[in-house]
């Protein structure tokens, strides 16, 4: 195990910090997500069956050999499938203790396979993050994604899912119903929110980037998203909601995401996770 | 306390003639078993696997382990050591079969 005192430096959490995600000291409890099921696997959403398995990566490059993380050997890693449209997703299933203001920060990079020489900076569609909370009066999936590119287009911008998604009913007993919230499709933009992010030139190099995103349980709307230097007001964005499901009350799931738009593997990158709260 | 981890690498998909599974990097674990759990339909005749290794993720050789699935058999493994960073498995048989799998790679 890797030990890092100054591993709090790169971060600006709020008061409580409720985990910290080294991926040097393992997977830190991220796991793959799936749709929902009743009886068999078919009766899955299609688009929700294949989210695929979380790795931990030491970033191994065909010409130069290994990057490491940021501090240290390892980082979390999201691979889609190499088909256009595939979504790769990690879960931390945890509860809220308190309906408060929580920030997620991390640091993190992403690039598609470099089987390709060329650098190939429009082959990640986008990526994002995502809660997945429940509390007495709704039930929520807000989330946040830069859109990277789409057909071949550079576009670079945070958006926040607002449009909700429609519901599925799945399997045969009715205890379980499936939305796709994950469909490309139902963003707004945040406002100022276009910026582009260091490439670096070749498919097989990869640069770090810093991402805060501060939510708040009580009014359930994102306050500020932040990458590096530039900080947006998400504010004004309503996250679409959905009514409040049994047996969900306190479910606050912590998720990331990343999404290919051509037949190549989109990767997506932790070096660390910090997940903080203000009470 | 020793890292481990099971990752679900393919569930639920159609066994194709060339079925190779998604590459998965285990550059930070010592041992590796496979399990290949057979769902639906039951195939006639027997199931081949073997393990492949990468410098890359992209560029596969065979490393030289081989699954063999019975007829009737649902479940199998393949257990690896000294492997490198990355790993995935491909069916070897020429049965005309395309059943549904799970397949899971235990790290630790």
């Amino acid at each position: 195990m890797i030990s890092n005192e100054r591993c709090f430096d790169k971060f600006e959490p709020l008061p409580r910090i409720i985990y910290h995600a080294d991926f040097d000291t393992g997977y830190n409890g991220f796991t793959e997500t799936i749709g929902n099921y009743e009886g068999t696997l078919d009766e899955i959403i299609p688009e929700m069956a294949d989210f695929r398995p979380p790795q931990l990566s030491n970033r191994p490059m065909w010409d130069t050999g290994t990057a490491g993380s940021l501090d240290g050997t390892y980082a979390l890693k999201l691979a889609t499938r190499p088909r256009k449209g595939s979504v790769a997703v990690c879960t931390k299933r945890l509860t809220w203790t308190k309906l408060c203001r929580i920030r997620m920060e991390t640091w993190f990079g992403y690039k598609s396979e470099a089987s390709e020489l060329r650098l190939s900076e429009t082959d990640v569609r986008g990526f994002g993050f995502l809660l997945d909370l429940q509390d007495d009066r709704l039930r929520m999936l807000p989330r946040v994604r830069y859109l990277n590119a789409r057909n071949g287009e550079k576009i670079g911008k945070w958006q926040v899912k607002v449009d909700k998604p429609a519901k599925r009913d799945i399997g045969t007993r009715g205890e379980t119903v499936s939305i796709n919230h994950y469909a490309d499709e139902g963003y707004a933009d945040i406002p100022n929110g276009q910026h582009e992010m260091c490439g670096n030139e070749l498919a097989s190099k990869m640069n770090w980037h810093y991402l805060a995103v501060t939510f708040n349980l009580e009014t359930m709307r994102f306050e500020t998203v932040r990458c590096n230097d530039i900080v947006m007001d998400a504010g004004m964005l309503a996250p679409f909601e959905i009514p409040i499901m049994p047996n969900l009350r306190g479910l606050l799931n912590t998720i990331f995401f990343v999404e290919t738009d051509v037949d190549k593997r989109a990767f997506l990158y932790f070096d660390s996770i910090l997940y903080s709260t203000e009470g | 306390m020793r890292e481990s981890y099971t990752a679900a690498v393919e569930r639920n998909v159609v066994l194709t003639a060339d079925f190779a599974s998604e590459p998965y990097e285990a550059a930070w674990a010592d041992e590796a078993i496979f399990f290949i759990r057979v769902l639906d339909p039951k195939p006639r005749g027997k199931l081949r696997f073997t393990a492949e290794i990468s410098p890359d993720g992209m560029r596969w050789c065979p490393e030289g382990t081989v699954c063999e699935l019975s007829e009737g058999e649902t479940l199998g493994f393949l257990r690896l050591k000294h492997f490198g960073g990355w790993l995935r498995i491909r069916r070897l048989d020429r049965i005309k079969a395309t059943p549904k799998v799970i397949v899971y790679l235990n790290l630790k």
